[in-house]
């Protein structure tokens, strides 16, 4: 069970009350703030890290938090189990996001660059680039941990959800989200070069296939 | 030195991403500087406040201006006509089979709220002539008055009550569109001839109802037949004379709208009133006595006929709500239940 539990008046982890969570149902302004404020910058720091894109992490960012809002009066559990739930509809908004992305066309990286450069104030599209690279050296590492071991640094890190809130969002138990959470920042510790003495050198990268599931990912499901 | 075991590890690397104290060991230190470097970079995603105030005007508003994607090339005149007409096309496919559907439908059937959505819709797109409105909110009268009448036809007495309150409704409505029309000058006849040989027609409805719930079968039980036919009372307040007899101007009651006598056809199907030691009307079943949306004109509500002292306004306030209360009770539910509302990805 998340939360705290047997608090006369129970308060989430953001400073937010049942109370905030009833006028919230009923889209009073001052109660919406604050649940936005609370978990817009967490989800925006969620869908950044996972798309890479300032804009498009705005967007899912409105659209998920839309998305809450207007779901929320369905919403059953108590207050302190709204940050799961929220990440819950991110997840999914990202997954869609995704999936509309494989439809588009792909850009040329150039454009990219030139756009986001503009968009930057930045005079040189390479300029920016090499900043890029070096202010996020840490998420483009993320890149070569599995699916499973990325999305959990996320909600736990990005999120700041606990490893039973993870859990239960991904249907995991709270064990296999611990042992995914630290191959995970074992396998990253690596890439950055902060060797980690417990893990073997030949196999530095997880299995390339994330599909393909390693024997101790098999038996963590 | 043995090796902690992978759980052990695993709980303390937990602890340290909680934040909990955790003596940080060979095997953890990588770990921990991977996670605060991570953290760190993370943080600085910082949303943009401008961009948030946009989002909370859409969700509050739902009016914030579409900040569009970057594209690369504008798409030309050509696709445009394109997109829009796909969209027309799409929504002409889904739009019409819906309406025709939803036509028929009636009060509890799945299709009912879209039926009323479209009235409202059409309603809106009239309200630019106060003429037109009257006239759309006529049918709209028509149409509760129908439902009325099949409702009982097909014996589904459960749904007589919110169908009583909704022709309750459109006939307010109704009236305050015709005399909006007539105060603007605009020719309001048609709606106003219309509408009275809607009222007389209800009277005709309204007599088979109540004689439907006087006879009704066992599966109602007595207080919601008591209840349906205090509401047919009322409806029947609210169906005034024609509404050609309205004085014009002024916001005062006016003759055309002080609920008149019981028609001689439906008093003789009056229910009696119940007898003192009758039990008490459950305050769910009952229907509110007065429409807080009901404009001044019409609040001059008749005092029911049936002295049923058990059904009072106050008794009655929870009336056609009882799907819509707020789940306090739902709050305390287990998590468990919440995500499942969510879609799976």
């Amino acid at each position: 069970m998340l939360g705290f539990g047997g608090e006369r008046e129970a308060v989430s982890k953001v400073g937010l009350t049942a109370a905030d969570l009833v006028a919230a149902r009923r889209r009073e302004p001052a109660a919406v703030t604050r649940v936005y404020t609370a978990y817009a910058p967490a989800l925006f720091r969620f869908f950044m890290a996972a798309v890479g894109d300032r804009h498009q992490a705005e967007d899912l960012t409105g659209t998920t938090f839309l998305s809450a809002i207007e779901a929320l009066p369905r919403f059953r559990g108590p207050i302190e189990a709204l940050g799961g739930w929220l990440f819950q509809i991110a997840r999914h908004d990202l997954y869609d996001h995704r999936r509309r992305q494989s439809r588009s066309r792909i850009e040329p990286l150039e454009d990219n660059l030139n756009e986001a450069a503009q968009v930057a104030g930045a005079d040189d599209p390479e300029e920016l680039a090499l900043d890029r690279v070096d202010a996020e050296r840490v998420v483009a590492a993320m890149r070569h941990l599995s699916d499973d071991q990325r999305e959990v640094l996320l909600l736990r890190m990005a999120g700041g959800l606990t490893a039973p809130e993870v859990a239960e969002i991904l249907g995991k138990t709270t064990g296999a989200v611990k042992a995914l959470q630290h191959r995970g920042l074992a396998s990253l510790a690596r890439v950055l070069g902060l060797r980690s003495p417990e893990q073997p050198q030949e196999r530095p990268y997880p299995s390339p296939d994330p599909g393909r599931l390693t024997s101790q990912e098999e038996e963590e499901r | 030195m043995p090796r902690p075991k992978p759980n052990k590890l695993h709980d303390e690397l937990d602890a340290l991403l909680d934040g909990r104290p955790v003596e940080l060991t060979d095997e953890l230190a990588p770990l921990a500087e991977a996670a605060d470097a991570l953290r760190a970079e993370l943080a600085a995603y910082q949303l943009d406040p401008g961009v948030a105030d946009r989002h909370l005007e859409r969700v509050l508003h739902g009016s914030a201006t579409v900040v569009p994607l970057p594209v690369r090339a504008q798409a030309n005149g050509w696709d445009l006509r394109r997109r829009v007409a796909a969209v027309v096309l799409a929504a002409a496919l889904v739009l019409a089979p819906a309406t025709m559907a939803s036509a028929a439908a009636l009060p509890g059937q799945p299709m009912y709220p879209f039926k009323r959505a479209i009235e409202q819709l059409r309603v809106a797109s009239v309200q630019w002539s106060p003429s037109r409105e009257a006239v759309e909110r006529t049918r709209i009268v028509d149409a509760r008055v129908d439902e009325l009448d099949r409702l009982v036809e097909l014996q589904m007495f459960n749904q007589l009550l919110p169908a009583l309150d909704a022709l309750k409704q459109a006939v307010v409505e109704a009236k305050a569109a015709v005399d909006d029309a007539r105060k603007e000058g605009e020719p309001s006849g048609k709606a106003e001839v219309q509408l009275d040989s809607i009222v007389v027609a209800s009277r005709q409805v309204l007599a088979r109802v109540a004689i439907a719930a006087e006879n009704a079968p066992v599966s109602l039980n007595g207080d919601t037949a008591r209840a349906i036919a205090h509401a047919v009372v009322e409806t029947q307040g609210v169906l005034a004379p024609p509404t050609r007899e309205t004085g014009p101007g002024g916001a005062t009651p006016t003759p055309g709208t002080q609920p008149s006598p019981p028609d001689p056809t439906t008093a003789a199907t009056q229910p009696q009133p119940p007898p003192s030691s009758a039990p008490e009307v459950p305050t769910t079943t009952a229907p509110p006595v007065t429409s807080t949306t009901s404009p001044p004109t019409t609040t001059t509500e008749p005092e029911p006929t049936t002295p049923d002292s058990t059904v009072t306004p106050g008794s009655a306030g929870g009336g056609g709500d009882t799907g819509s209360g707020q789940g306090t009770t739902g709050d305390a539910a287990p998590a468990e239940d919440a995500p499942a509302d969510v879609p799976a990805p």
